[in-house]
């Protein structure tokens, strides 16, 4: 691995996860030097555990954080709104694999669904036909089933139960993919041998992530630096308002400098807003790159909801892929529905030690260990589809609360927008209609876990007023920064966000590029 | 990570416990909270009513119990507060009441502080055990046994095989 001194302005990438993992290859791949800091250790698969309350003490961010606003989360798990990874490669080592493309009207968000009273929705600058190339440069990378000729999967128990009932009420879009986990040997990583374990880092290594793929083929280019568990306070400027370098604490609580020619932040869209906020400065008194004041401002999450549904015989949804079988049906605007957007229906199975701390939180006595005694009889499936953005979601700097280096935490706050709600109820009742049709005897509505999809709070958007970065991810204030995950997202859209992410970075890395070859940043 | 940061993080009542992490278990005349023979058997019904399975055995249970033990002498106040949490139950007869009536009871004081670092504490403890594991019929870490590939991950036979990709 190279080294690159403290005083040397690097491309200086913050996070190493689908959006700062895929970033460091590609710029390095092109020759251009980095140094990625990371806030977590890098963990190799022989570290990862088949055990779920281990596994989340080893990656998950429990770093402090609080809530408001009226979802459950913000009772039931106050200091938890968010289920991401501190680890070499953020949350694609936690990851579950669906890589739906975003459909073209997905993109069109404010022209598609129209005004839409207390969102602030706002067309992508891009379209569908822009990222295709893209989308396709991303299933490639992550070895996505069911594209470009890759297999797909093979049905699980879980899928089983999924797709008999998707066929009996109606549904034809439904299949075991796409999924970013390999079905057979691809791109020198292993066929899955089924060993479940998906959400605490895939020991097999079947499943992508970057700390398999991106991250050792940085290192390996001999232009990447990578410093674990180092992570980034502030982001300064010079006079002229350029950012010139990256403050970030290492293991010890010891200070350091990194000089920075461009910065990419990637740190996921709790994390990277509060960078910016705590980057504020005489000349940017609200945060970096804050002038729209939309910096942390409609912070999205995805519908989700699941449901749980026993029956007479035996299921063991927790055999083979933590994920694996997705219907496409119900990701079209149809308003006749009593929303706009659509979503997924994706198959999930947790282990008993998961399933009882979420599959209704709080709740005890017989009818819940009623519930858990049919474990082995259950299936399970996660409804994910497109929330609304709203302004007044947000990441924003607590005045009261500090983190461990006395940070400000960041506080997340979040309501329920009414076509949520609306499109939450619609999808469990089809998704009850689904598991009883071949024959369940009993379904639980279970609601949405700490977030997993953590989209908005540094919007791209082509007027500098309405949003955070432009067309490339760059900052509209700042030509040298660029937000490099899933906070550019304009709109959540219905699909799993980590194939976008990716598709994002690569031609992000193409324009930065570019850019530095012609002298612009 | 221990059962009592899990606890911080899940439980509603966690502002109650942040910050009050001792480095010592406070002792009440020599021995820590709640240890004492009566004590425990009144704590293991209480959690037996709270998650009723009628196919565990006790000693997932009495692990669970030894859970919260350690949760509420992490601090004075957690101390002092299960403390009394136990004497009112104790007062209240809960040990004589039948299931019903234990239900009921446990119903009654769900709001509590006590309760919910006992059920805080149990969520995070009972379903985290391999016996119980084994007792719901889940078969826990896979891959040193090559994963489920040619163990059962695709065995269920009551309906038909379906399609793996789209039309």
């Amino acid at each position: 691995m190279s080294t690159i001194a403290n005083d040397e302005a690097a491309v200086v990438i913050i996070g190493s996860g689908a959006g700062g993992g895929t970033m460091a290859y590609e710029l390095t791949k092109a020759g251009i030097p980095c140094v990625v800091l990371e806030a977590g250790p890098f963990l190799k698969p022989e570290d990862y555990e088949n055990d779920e309350w281990a596994a989340f003490g080893q990656m998950a961010w429990l770093d402090a954080r609080t809530t408001s606003g009226s979802w459950r989360v913000a009772k039931d798990f106050s200091g938890l709104p968010a289920w991401l990874v501190k680890a070499v490669g953020g949350t694609t080592t936690h990851w579950a694999g669906a890589t739906p493309r975003f459909l073209d009207y997905e993109f069109k968000a404010r022209t598609t669904y129209g005004e839409i009273e207390g969102a602030t929705l706002l067309d992508w600058p891009i379209d569908l036909a822009e990222m295709e190339p893209y989308y396709a440069r991303a299933e490639d990378a992550i070895g996505s089933t069911h594209t470009n000729g890759r297999s797909p999967l093979p049905a699980n128990n879980n899928y089983k139960v999924f797709a008999n009932g998707a066929d009996r009420v109606g549904y034809t879009r439904y299949a075991t993919g796409p999924y970013g986990t390999n079905a057979e040997p691809y791109d020198g990583r292993p066929g899955s041998i089924q060993d479940g374990f998906n959400f605490q880092g895939d020991k097999h290594t079947s499943k992508w992530s970057t700390a398999v793929r991106e991250i050792p083929r940085a290192i390996a280019t001999g232009k990447c630096d990578l410093r674990p568990e180092s992570q980034a306070v502030k982001i300064t400027h010079d006079a002229s308002g350029k950012v010139d370098a990256v403050l970030y604490v290492d293991e010890d609580g010891n200070l350091h400098r990194q000089a920075a020619r461009i910065v990419c932040v990637a740190g996921n869209s709790i994390e990277t807003p509060r960078l910016l906020l705590m980057s504020d400065s005489n000349r940017f008194p609200n945060g970096l790159a804050n002038s729209s004041d939309q910096v942390g401002r409609n912070y999205m999450r995805h519908l989700t909801g699941s449901m749980y549904a026993w029956f007479d015989k035996p299921v063991r949804m927790y055999r083979g892929e933590t994920m694996a079988g997705i219907i496409k049906d119900e990701v079209v605007n149809d308003p006749s529905r009593g929303f706009v957007g659509g979503y997924y229906m994706e198959t999930l199975a947790l282990g008993p030690a998961f399933l009882a701390a979420f599959i209704e939180p709080g709740m005890w006595g017989p009818d819940f260990t009623n519930m858990m005694d049919h474990y082995s009889k259950m299936a399970g499936m996660w409804i994910v589809g497109e929330d609304m953005p709203q302004a007044t979601n947000r990441i924003t700097l607590s005045n009261s609360v500090t983190d461990q280096w006395g940070l400000p935490a960041p506080n997340v706050h979040f309501d329920d927008h009414p076509n949520d709600v609306a499109m939450r109820t619609y999808a469990y009742e089809k998704a009850e209609a689904l598991y009883k049709s071949v024959g369940a005897i009993g379904t639980h509505r279970t609601p949405p876990y700490p977030s997993t999809h953590n989209l908005g709070t540094c919007r791209m958007s082509a007027n500098a007023e309405d949003g955070v970065v432009n067309k490339w991810g760059q900052a509209h204030d700042v030509p040298n920064l660029f937000i490099s995950d899933g906070s550019v997202m304009t709109t959540g859209a219905a699909a799993n966000p980590t194939l976008t992410i990716v598709a994002l970075a690569i031609r992000q890395a193409e324009a930065i590029t570019e850019m530095m070859t012609r002298g612009e940043i | 990570m221990n059962v009592s940061r899990r606890f911080v993080l899940l439980g509603t009542a966690c502002a109650a416990v942040v910050g009050a992490v001792m480095t010592t278990t406070p002792v009440l005349a020599g021995s820590a909270v709640g240890s004492d023979a009566e004590s425990k058997a009144l704590l293991l019904r209480m959690v037996r009513v709270m998650y009723p399975h009628a196919n565990f055995s006790d000693a997932p249970y009495q692990r669970s119990c030894e859970a919260i033990l350690g949760a509420a002498n992490k601090s004075i106040g957690q101390a002092v507060m299960f403390g009394q949490g136990m004497a009112e139950l104790k007062a209240a007869g809960f040990a004589e009441m039948d299931d019903a009536g234990a239900l009921a009871h446990l119903k009654s004081i769900e709001g509590t502080d006590f309760f919910q670092l006992a059920r805080g504490t149990v969520i995070v403890s009972l379903y985290n055990d391999a016996e119980v594991w084994e007792t719901l019929g889940y078969e826990g870490p896979s891959f040193d046994q090559g994963g489920y590939l040619n163990r059962g991950f695709n065995d269920l036979d009551w309906l038909p095989d379906p399609r793996i990709t789209e039309l």
